[in-house]
C-alpha cells in the first residue's frame, strides 16, 4: 500500500473532452464536487425554508442560525451600509463552508485545496471591492493609500507601503484558505498511511492522531470559511466607510 | 392559568439569561482563532507581493537587482504594518467584548 498523500489533489476529466477556442473546459472531478456542494447548499436551504414554522424544526433552526450569524457578522464589521451585499457574502461563506465540509467526507475531493479556486474567489472580491470603493468615493478612494498625520518626507514611502499592503490582500486571502486545506488533508493522508504501514502492532498511535486531526480539520474547515467571509466584510468596510 | 404564569416566568428567566451572555466565550474564541490565522499569512503575503512587484519592475527598467531589494524591504514593512493593524483590531474587539 504505497499511496501518495498528494494523489487526493489530482484533477482528472470526467466524461468527454470539451475544448472551446483552445481552452480545455472539460468536466472534471473538481467541477463535480463544486456542483455537489452547490446542490447540497440548495437542498439544505430549501428544506430549511420550506415550512416557516413559529417553532422551527431542526433544519429550519440551522438555516436561521446561519442567516443570523452572517447578518450579525456583516453589521458588526462593515456597518449598516453593507446590508445590500448580504446575499454575496452569505453565498460566499456558505459555498466555501460546504466545499470544505464536503472535502472532509472520505473519497471526496476538496475544491478549496486548489489555489486556482481560492485565488479566483479572492481576485473577484478584490476587484469588486476596488470598484465599489471608486464608485462610492470617486478618486477620493485613493486617500486610502495616504494616511493622515504623516510627515511630508515620509509620504511617498508610506504610500508605496500602503499600496503593497493593499495588493497583498487577494494573495493572503487565497493562500490562507488553500494552504490550510491542503496541509490538513495531506496530514490526514500521511497519518492514514502510517496506520497501514505500522500495522496491528504500532498503528494505534497514528490512528488516534488521525481521529484527533479529523476533528481539528472540521474546525479548520469552518474557521477558514469564517475568516474568508469576515475578511471580505473588513475589506468592504474599508471601501464603504473610508476613514483614514 | 397557573401553567401559563409558570411559562411566562420561565420565558423571562430565559430571556434575561440570553441577554447576559449574548456573546459567549466560545464565540469570542472563534473570532480570535480566525484573527490568529490571519496574522501569519498577512506577513508572508505582503513580503511575497513586494518582492514580486520589485522583480517585475526590475525586468521592466533593467535595474537588476536594486528594485527587488528595495521592494523586499518595503514589502516587509507593509507586512509588519498589516500585522500591527490586525493586532490593534483584535485588542479593540477584546476590550469592547469584555
Amino acid at each position: 500500500m504505497a499511496t501518495n498523500p498528494m494523489q487526493q489533489f489530482s484533477v482528472y476529466r470526467i466524461g468527454p473532452e470539451i475544448k472551446i477556442a483552445g481552452i480545455d473546459i472539460s468536466f472534471t472531478n473538481a467541477s463535480l464536487f463544486m456542483i455537489i456542494s452547490a446542490a447540497a447548499i440548495c437542498l439544505f436551504l430549501f428544506l430549511g425554508t420550506k415550512e416557516k414554522k413559529l417553532i422551527p424544526s431542526k433544519i429550519q433552526l440551522i438555516a436561521e442560525l446561519l442567516y443570523n450569524f452572517i447578518a450579525k457578522m456583516i453589521s458588526d464589521t462593515a456597518g449598516s451600509k453593507a446590508k445590500p451585499y448580504f446575499p454575496f457574502i452569505f453565498s460566499l461563506f456558505v459555498f466555501v463552508l460546504f466545499c470544505n465540509m464536503v472535502g472532509m467526507l472520505p473519497y471526496s475531493f476538496t475544491v478549496t485545496s486548489h489555489i486556482i479556486v481560492t485565488l479566483i474567489l479572492a481576485i473577484f472580491i478584490f476587484v469588486a471591492v476596488t470598484v465599489i470603493g471608486f464608485l462610492k468615493h470617486g478618486f477620493g478612494y485613493l486617500k486610502l493609500f495616504v494616511p493622515s498625520g504623516v510627515p511630508a518626507i515620509l509620504l511617498p514611502l508610506i504610500t508605496v507601503i500602503e499600496i503593497i499592503s493593499y495588493l497583498s490582500r487577494p494573495v493572503s486571502l487565497s493562500v490562507r484558505l488553500f494552504a490550510n486545506m491542503m496541509a490538513g488533508h495531506t496530514m490526514l493522508k500521511v497519518f492514514g498511511g502510517f496506520v497501514i504501514s505500522l500495522g496491528l502492532l504500532g498503528g494505534w498511535l497514528p490512528l488516534g492522531f488521525s481521529v484527533a486531526l479529523t476533528g481539528l480539520e472540521i474546525l479548520v474547515a469552518f474557521l477558514q470559511a469564517y475568516v474568508f467571509a469576515i475578511l471580505t466584510c473588513i475589506y468592504l468596510n474599508d471601501a464603504l466607510n473610508l476613514h483614514h | 392559568m397557573i401553567k401559563q404564569k409558570d411559562f411566562k416566568t420561565r420565558l423571562k428567566i430565559a430571556k434575561s439569561k440570553l441577554k447576559n451572555n449574548s456573546e459567549s466565550d466560545e464565540e469570542k474564541r472563534g473570532s480570535f482563532i480566525g484573527f490568529a490565522f490571519k496574522l501569519g499569512t498577512e506577513l508572508v503575503a505582503s513580503v511575497a507581493v513586494g518582492t514580486i512587484i520589485g522583480f517585475i519592475l526590475d525586468t521592466w527598467f533593467d535595474t537588476k537587482p536594486w528594485l527587488i531589494i528595495i521592494f523586499f524591504f518595503l514589502g516587509s514593512a507593509a507586512g509588519i504594518l498589516n500585522v500591527i493593524r490586525t493586532a490593534k483590531r483584535m485588542q479593540e474587539e477584546g476590550e469592547v467584548k469584555e
